[in-house]
């Protein structure tokens, strides 16, 4: 909500400044952005009272000296006769109607009025419904204002479930459904209470006379209205959080002075319906309480001061909380505002000693588990359980964000063969993947949970001399766990790669197996990998293509290999992304060493050119040239 | 004779791979509160509207429970836990306090954009016992930011509003670049949620907080798009061996 800071601070003897205002607001708990001296306000839900200029003028009380300086109709007023039955008075327990009628409208606004729609750049309606917007600006409290002349029937409030055609002020064309709480006339609906008013009866530059409508609805008949049918309200918004149920009378008065200051009245009444008193929230004064809430130690006479300054009403030893002031109930209700007024920060640090716990952590197995698969070369995944196709116990998603993602996944191994495949167009010729997840099935209405760990492997072993030429298969995969873990159970899987839309034909293997069927034998697994103990901060990800140079030495003095090992792996390029041995062969009969380098080239920002590439491999070519017994065999 | 060192292979590397950053980051920060005397609690990630809203004072007219932020199955019968305090209820209904829970694990809004995913991680603490404090709390808060983000970092705490804790805060620390970023929410477990769990709560009171896991990784990282966490990019998870 934007609230202008000229329009607080006139109210404050004070005259504190924008930043000043800004610290305070911060510190009560109201967020906000500031522009061009406007405060785009951000109040938490429970803080519905705050909506309006007086709701944070009270709030601020607490702080300065507030004046609100706003003059009401203070004279008696004639009873309105009006053709009214409200048929859900437990939704709108508290209801007014002010009838006014006028003899023109005018074409200029002054003060308040004025300022509202000038400070705030917003556009001008019509006489009475600008009023309405203000007055909601003001007080909180949004209105609604009817053509008094359209009304020619009677209106009826009800809650109704049937679907209706209605067309809001804003000339949009919804179909009510469900349940919606509405005013009507004539069966005909004219008002989707508390959301928006209906074109047929809305106010015009010609209206002379006016009904307002003043209501309190309970938010549970207002929320989510504003959402299902794509309308933005303000006044929605205000009743979806609750408004003050004590306080139409004080705001229709303020309509009538606002209408006197431009316009003269020819005819006023007023009608009033209370079905239901609003309840009244009574807590008992209790310093200590709140002391020991907060870790605090502060003296009965300053905690009922800073209550009174918010408006809580202090009687004998009952603190009787506000109307605005729904959210309030109990002694935790009263300690934060303790809080916010002496400032969150400003509260005491005191130190927690929690009783040392010993037992264990119960995912050891699950650990140990993935610290070997790491230390084989395994990546951890995580992805989402939504999918688009379902099996006989796959469970549905009742309000899926889309038809994709309408399933909950009855596996996590086709999660994998995606990323696979998503790897393997990124040009990943070596790619190792694991995930634990909990996996949900339904069955004749039960839901199971079982705990599933998923691996899935394919292109190379790993990037190294003796790896490189090994292929992923099911034998190596079936070996490397068995070797490790010779207690468990691994059942490789060759899975088809019909359906993957992929070109690489390397063979697909992996398992899925259930957690708990894993052995405690698992925890004698001695890992090699740690976590990292630090944090690394993220580089850029290129989704440029790359390209690979391979290079091979002949090495005749064999004293100098160390010498273009280090080298070549210490060389540094931006170009540059990898670098490995990718094949060592020494040859006893020829007494030479081939060793091969395989460079990874790829830029974050730019696509690399041969002539990039072929300058780096020319500056090292160039210096592994000059290294003595080392050859590089067809280079001249 | 070539010497036998000079034509020996080349030293080994092996590939290793990596944790999930989010998984790494969740169980570092899992590791820290059990050194503070926590317990794991582990909870399903398909819950009751009970467990999930009624029980943590989360009322039928919360925005919250609607369709548009909470995924719903099954014909309403059931949700995708919104977050992972209902694992805390359960624990309470289990043991008597004194009680100290950790728990942490995936939970699911109905948000996709660059900042917010339909599944996340958090990690969830709570502390019940006899005269608990918004000072102990602090205190609590501030030894867990100072090991996360070291001792020369700034933060402050917000006014702000949960229906499980009250008073509640959302509490910021100040980046490098002199912004102030949230990083987690806490509170004095609201009575009637100690109540609700058959605890008594004029003899007994709790400190209750929470922290999203990805927030945390992607200012540890230096992640922009949370995106990224989730696409299964081995030139990402590369990076956090």
């Amino acid at each position: 909500m934007k609230i202008a800071y000229s329009h607080l601070v006139q109210h404050i003897e004070e005259n504190p400044s924008i930043e000043h205002v800004s610290d305070t607001l911060f510190q009560l708990g109201h967020e906000h952005e500031i522009e061009d001296g406007i405060f785009d306000m951000e109040f938490t839900p429970n803080r519905g009272d705050c909506l309006s200029i007086n709701g944070l003028l009270r709030d601020l009380a607490v702080f300065y000296t507030v004046n609100l300086n706003q003059e009401i109709h203070n004279k008696k007023l004639n009873e309105l006769l009006i053709d009214f039955e409200n048929l859900s008075n437990d939704i709108c327990p508290q209801i007014s109607f002010l009838k006014l009628e006028i003899d023109k409208a005018p074409e200029v606004y002054k003060g308040s009025l004025d300022n509202y729609f000038l400070d705030l750049n917003l556009n001008k309606n019509n006489f009475f419904t600008d009023i309405s917007n203000y007055l909601s600006y003001e007080t909180g409290q949004p209105t609604h204002c009817y053509d008094a002349k359209k009304i020619n029937g009677k209106l009826v409030f009800q809650e109704i479930e049937r679907d209706t055609e209605f067309e809001t002020l804003l000339d949009k064309k919804i179909t009510l459904m469900q349940k919606n709480a509405v005013f009507s006339l004539n069966n005909e609906v004219i008002n989707l209470a508390g959301v928006v008013g209906g074109k047929r009866t809305a106010c015009s530059s010609d209206t002379k006379t006016a009904i307002v409508e003043c209501a309190f609805f309970q938010p549970e008949a207002i929320i989510g209205k504003s959402l299902k049918y794509d309308i933005h309200s303000e006044a929605s918004h205000k009743f979806e959080r609750g408004v003050d149920p004590e306080c139409h009378d004080r705001v229709l008065r303020r309509f009538i002075k606002i209408v006197s200051e431009h316009a003269n009245i020819k005819d006023m009444s007023i009608i009033s319906y209370s079905y239901k008193d609003s309840p009244v929230n009574k807590i008992p004064v209790n310093v200590n309480k709140v002391n020991q809430i907060l870790g605090i130690n502060i003296s009965e006479d300053d905690y009922l001061i800073y209550l009174s300054k918010l408006g809580f009403d202090i009687n004998k030893d009952v603190i009787k909380v506000p109307s605005f002031r729904s959210d309030v109930k109990t002694q935790n209700d009263l300690s934060e505002e303790v809080a916010r007024v002496i400032g969150y920060d400003n509260i005491p640090r005191a130190a927690v000693d929690i009783p040392k716990n010993e037992k264990s952590n119960n995912k050891d197995i699950e650990n140990k588990l993935r610290f070997f698969l790491l230390d084989n070369g395994f990546y951890e995944v995580i992805n989402s359980p939504f999918v688009s196709s379902s099996s006989d116990r796959s469970i549905k998603v009742d309000n899926p964000l889309d038809s994709n993602r309408e399933y909950l996944r009855t596996n996590i191994t086709n999660s994998l063969l995606d990323n696979l495949v998503f790897n393997e167009r990124r040009q990943k010729d070596s790619i190792k993947l694991f995930e634990i997840s909990d996996i949900y099935t339904s069955k004749n209405n039960e839901i199971n949970k079982i705990r599933r760990l998923s691996i899935v492997a394919s292109g190379r072993v790993g990037h190294n001399h003796i790896d490189f030429s090994k292929k992923i298969d099911k034998k190596y995969l079936t070996n490397l766990f068995k070797d490790a873990l010779p207690s468990e159970d691994f059942a490789i899987e060759i899975f088809s790669r019909e359906g993957l839309n992929s070109k690489i034909k390397n063979e697909i293997v992996g398992c899925e197996i259930d957690i708990e069927n894993f052995s405690t034998e698992v925890l004698n697994y001695r890992e090699e990998t740690r976590p990292p103990n630090s944090f690394k901060k993220f580089f850029q990800i290129s989704d440029l293509p790359f390209s690979s140079r391979d290079l091979s030495f002949s090495i005749k003095d064999f004293s100098s290999r160390q010498n273009l090992e280090k080298y070549i792996l210490e060389y540094e390029n931006e170009l540059i992304k990898e670098k490995f041995i990718f094949d060592y062969f020494y040859n006893e009969n020829s007494a030479e060493i081939k060793i091969g380098f395989r460079f990874i080239f790829q830029s974050v920002n730019l696509t690399i050119t041969e002539a990039q590439i072929n300058n780096v491999m020319n500056d090292i070519i160039g210096h592994t040239n000059k290294i003595k017994g080392v050859n590089i065999p067809g280079l001249n | 004779m070539p010497a036998h060192k000079d034509i020996l292979p080349p030293e080994l590397i092996k590939d290793r791979g990596s944790l999930h950053p989010i998984n790494h980051m969740k169980d570092s920060i899992m590791n820290l509160l059990i050194s503070f005397g926590f317990e794991i609690v582990n909870g399903p990630e398909i819950e009751t509207e009970e467990f999930n809203f009624d029980m943590l004072n989360i009322k039928k007219s919360h925005p919250a429970r609607q369709m548009h932020d909470t995924f719903y199955i099954e014909n309403k019968s059931n949700l995708l836990r919104t977050h992972t305090s209902p694992v805390q209820i359960r624990g309470m209904l289990e043991k008597k306090p004194p009680l100290a829970f950790i728990s942490g694990g995936k939970v699911y809004r109905k948000d996709d954009d660059a900042t917010h995913l339909p599944m996340f991680h958090q990690v969830e603490g709570i502390y019940v016992d006899e005269n608990v404090s918004f000072a102990q709390l602090k205190d609590l808060i501030y030894k867990i930011i100072y090991l996360l983000f070291g001792e020369d970092v700034e933060l402050r705490f917000r006014p702000s509003y949960f229906p499980f804790t009250e008073p509640s805060a959302e509490v910021d620390i100040l980046s490098k670049e002199g912004k102030w970023l949230e990083i987690l929410g806490c509170g004095l477990v609201n009575p009637i949620v100690l109540d609700n769990c058959n605890i008594n709560s004029s003899k007994y009171s709790g400190l209750a907080f929470g922290l999203g896991v990805e927030r945390i990784a992607m200012l540890k990282h230096g992640v922009t798009d949370i995106r990224e966490f989730y696409k299964s990019n081995l030139d990402f998870l590369s990076q956090f061996k």
